[in-house]
């Protein structure tokens, strides 16, 4: 074995410094870090503002009124413009608007439901740990079969396995997640009776929702990890490492997959953040409470308090999870390190 | 092997009786379509919060929604309405307590009343209540203006809450009630259940089922087969799994009537429903029954009139519309509509757009066509309320009171539920007589007038009365459901 040169350990590297180093080059790496850090903090608030200007005019555009919603149609106008008065929906747009930022920047208060008349906080902290649950429990379980599916598909391509594989992956990919989610029902809690058909209270309900996500998911998940290693194992470095001797193990996971990985890094974070506004096919089918439910219910009734609180609590959430990706990717490619420290000016 | 296999049946044997014996000792699980969103007692607005307040809080006293039955006494033992119709005194009884022990006073049937008739959601119901007030320790008296002849169903609405507990926590109030009624408020999980238990010092003496479960499943589908695993023993149900609940030994199914009704409606102030003739078309143009087979899977009572079979006021001899397209063309031809005629739109929201499709189908045939416009339910009632259509399909519920129907019917209600926009001064006047007559054959025959009077100008083209569908174990025993189907498990049994 030849001896260790730097850059060796981080294929395509364009600066060596970050594969070690030395102790005023950590805290250089630190600094520049943590700058990168906050300013991507400082630039969440801009978004957050675009969100919640964005979602609050588009409930203003869409027709009908809480009141009207809530009281129905035989209602007595009197009542409904009382109801409206109540909620304050009788100002106009703009008025409404800045009070409710005012609420949130000054009183950290997110508001009361029009239609629970409970701090909005409430329904949005019963309901996220169950959704938060699914989220985490679907991308391990469809990354542990998607990934590792994918990489054995590309490394045996054309094998028996791998046709498999594709087949069963584009099966279910283009499955509808409803008919997926009550397919399982009817097989494991009606005709076997081994899984409870509805609810969130405790792990064992957790398992026909996760499978109903992760398995559509994971089949995307397989497709894109072979793409990429399919193109990555035909780069000029995995020749390079394997002429020079490397075994075929050590070629594919220490040379190949990282690179290979980065994509599907980039889309099981969208995933993810995409499944903390809920996976609301899984919640509406095993009657989980989750904030996919709580949005889809609270914009039919116009509770523009409940949409703007779950809205802005996901992005909040959603952003802070593109940051950790965003780092996760500068351990898996340092030339995206290298970006952070020249501030993001240079080209990687 | 044989021999694990006999143990094996044996152990399961056992825990069957086991659980069979269990039975009778278990809480009922119901399956609801929604969370509710409040407990509060008058500002609520849902069938789900209503049938869980049900349960906790009971009312002054109990009328069967067909308003053909004597009250039954609850909180007030006994009433009386004075000649004039505009005092109606209850006594109040004495052994009734709150879920906390305290006994229920008139002061606490008052502020109870005065509540209601302050909420947005629910006040509208006793509008006409001028003053409530305690003459005595078990005597209460509400004073109305004028007679109102529905008002006593109206006053026994109102659930009986305690008033010092909303003194002294008006947020437990709402989030930990403590109520009337034969079960107690145990705890609730946001989303997706709720948790009551029997009131052991309820005055009409312990409810048999110890327990009440709201489980929250909106998915159809999803709640089928809860019924089935035994997960959930008692829920209402779409006609769509009726099929596959049928077909299992283990449940029972009941039909229950409702007032509510599935109805076209054609907006008078526009070509050509303007003319009577047009509007007795298309009521003779739509074939009911096959609606009804198609749409609601057979489970619907037909009718063409707004009015319940069951209901008060309705009787045999009005005029019912029938199926006969030949009759359509005619009234059509005669209306001077030079057939095939372009209709324009019919306006519909997403839930009723298989309607649609069955109208728009039954029309075509007579020569009237049109295009199906969906749009998002909201938005539907906000061009149905505004009159800004020409012909929709829809399904509304306007129960309580025949006296209720005054809302599809009169000048007042044009821009809320009268949707044909119709507005006459004699009918106006029938509605008013109905509401000030305390006679009740007199009130029989108003109505009658009334209801003939809609038929004969064919005002909508209501198509029937979809049933309510229950599913539940057959172990339950469960009372005849009124008209609407209310039900309090109070009156629910396990099967010994």
């Amino acid at each position: 074995m030849l001896p260790k040169r730097p850059g060796q350990e981080c294929p395509g590297n364009a600066s060596g410094a970050f594969c070690g180093g030395s102790y005023h080059q950590v805290l250089e790496r630190i600094y520049f870090m943590s700058k990168y850090i906050v300013k991507r903090l400082l630039y969440m608030i801009p978004v957050l503002l675009g969100v919640a200007f964005l979602v609050f005019a588009i409930l203003s555009l869409t027709p009908g009124d809480p009141g009207s919603i809530i009281l129905g149609i035989t209602a007595k106008p009197e009542d409904i413009a009382a109801l409206n008065a109540e909620f304050g929906y009788d100002q106009p747009f703009f008025v409404r608007f800045f009070n409710y930022l005012g609420d949130i920047v000054f009183h950290f208060n997110l508001g009361t439901s029009y239609s629970t008349r409970q701090p909005v906080m409430n329904d949005i902290l019963a309901r996220f740990p169950n959704t938060l649950t699914l989220a985490v429990l679907s991308m391990c379980v469809s990354s542990i079969i998607g990934i590792s599916l994918g990489i054995l598909s590309a490394v045996k391509q054309y094998s028996v396995l791998d046709h498999v594989c594709v087949v069963v992956a584009l099966v279910f990919a283009s499955m509808p997640g409803f008919w997926l989610g009550l397919m399982l029902l009817i097989l494991f809690s009606l005709k076997l009776g081994w899984l409870p058909s509805f609810g969130a209270a405790s792990l064992k309900h957790f398992i026909l929702p996760t499978l109903t996500v992760s398995l559509t998911s994971a089949a995307g998940l397989l497709r894109m990890t072979r793409a990429s290693m399919l193109e990555t194992v035909r780069q000029e470095y995995i020749r390079t490492a394997k002429a020079k001797g490397a075994s075929n193990r050590r070629v594919i996971w220490k040379h190949a997959l990282k690179n290979a990985l980065i994509p599907v890094v980039t889309s099981l974070g969208g995933g993810f953040g995409a499944s903390l506004g809920g996976a609301i096919i899984a919640e509406t089918v095993f009657a989980m409470p989750g904030m996919g439910t709580l949005m889809t219910t609270a914009i039919r009734q116009k509770d523009v308090p409940m949409v703007m609180g779950a809205t802005l609590f996901l992005a909040v959430l959603f952003s802070l999870v593109i940051l950790v990706v965003d780092i996760l990717y500068a351990f898996l490619d340092p030339r995206i390190k290298a970006k952070y420290q020249n501030g993001g000016k240079g080209r990687g | 092997m044989k021999k694990t296999l006999t143990m094996l049946a044996a152990a399961c044997s056992l825990t069957m009786m086991l659980s069979a014996s269990a039975f009778a000792a278990e809480n009922l699980v119901i399956a609801v379509d929604a969370d509710v969103d409040t407990l509060h007692p008058t500002d609520f607005s849902t069938t789900v919060e209503m049938t869980v307040l049900n349960q906790l809080y009971d009312s002054l006293m109990y009328i069967n929604p067909e308003g053909t039955e004597e009250p039954e006494p609850r909180i007030a033992e006994s009433y009386e309405i004075s000649e004039d119709g505009l005092d109606y005194t209850f006594k109040i009884r004495k052994d009734a307590t709150f879920h906390d022990g305290t006994p229920v006073t008139v002061d606490d049937v008052v502020f109870s009343i005065e509540l209601y008739k302050a909420s947005e959601y629910q006040g509208s119901q006793i509008s006409m209540l001028s003053s409530v007030e305690a003459v005595d320790e078990s005597t209460v008296v509400c004073h109305l203006d004028t007679p109102y002849a529905p008002f006593l169903q109206g006053i026994c609405s109102p659930y009986i809450v305690s008033k010092d507990y909303y003194e002294e926590d008006p947020d437990a109030f709402v989030t930990a009630p403590i109520g009337s009624g034969a079960y107690k408020f145990v705890n609730r999980t946001t989303g997706s259940n709720l948790v009551l238990e029997a009131n052991e010092e309820y005055y009409r003496g312990a409810a048999e089922i110890p327990g009440i479960t709201f489980e929250v499943i909106p998915d159809a589908a999803t709640k089928a087969i809860a019924l089935q695993t035994g997960e959930v023993s008692f829920a209402e149900i779409d006609s769509s799994v009726l099929p596959q609940l049928e077909a299992n030994p283990a449940i029972t199914i009941a039909e229950v009537s409702t007032s509510s009704f599935t109805y076209v409606s054609m907006n008078l102030e526009k070509e050509p429903f303007n003319d009577v003739r047009v509007r007795q078309a298309v009521s003779y143009a739509i074939n009911r029954e096959n609606l009804i087979q198609v749409c609601f899977e057979g489970k619907a009572e037909e009718n063409s009139s707004i009015c319940a079979k069951h209901r008060f006021g309705y009787s045999d001899d009005l005029m019912q519309y029938t199926y006969d397209p030949e009759k359509a063309k005619a009234l059509l031809e005669e209306a001077g509509i030079t057939m095939p005629y372009n209709l324009g739109k019919i306006l519909v929201a997403e839930k009723y757009s298989n309607l649609a499709q069955v109208v728009q189908n039954d029309l075509k045939a007579v020569g009237l066509e049109m295009e199906i416009d969906v749009k998002e339910f909201n938005a539907y009632i906000g061009e149905l309320t505004s009159g800004d259509y020409v012909i929709t399909v829809l399904n509304m519920t306007l129960e309580g009171d025949t006296q209720q129907l005054e809302m599809a019917f009169t000048t007042d209600y044009i821009g809320t539920a009268n949707n044909a926009r119709y507005s006459d001064e004699e009918m106006d006047e029938l509605f008013n007589q109905a509401k000030m007559e305390t006679d009740t054959e007199k009130r029989e025959e108003l109505f009658g007038q009334i209801l003939s009077k809609a038929q004969e100008e064919a005002i909508y083209a209501p198509i029937g009365n979809p049933l309510t569908l229950y599913a539940y174990n057959a172990s339950l025993q469960s009372p005849e459901f009124p008209l609407e189907g209310n039900y309090f498990v109070y009156d629910f049994s396990w099967q010994a």
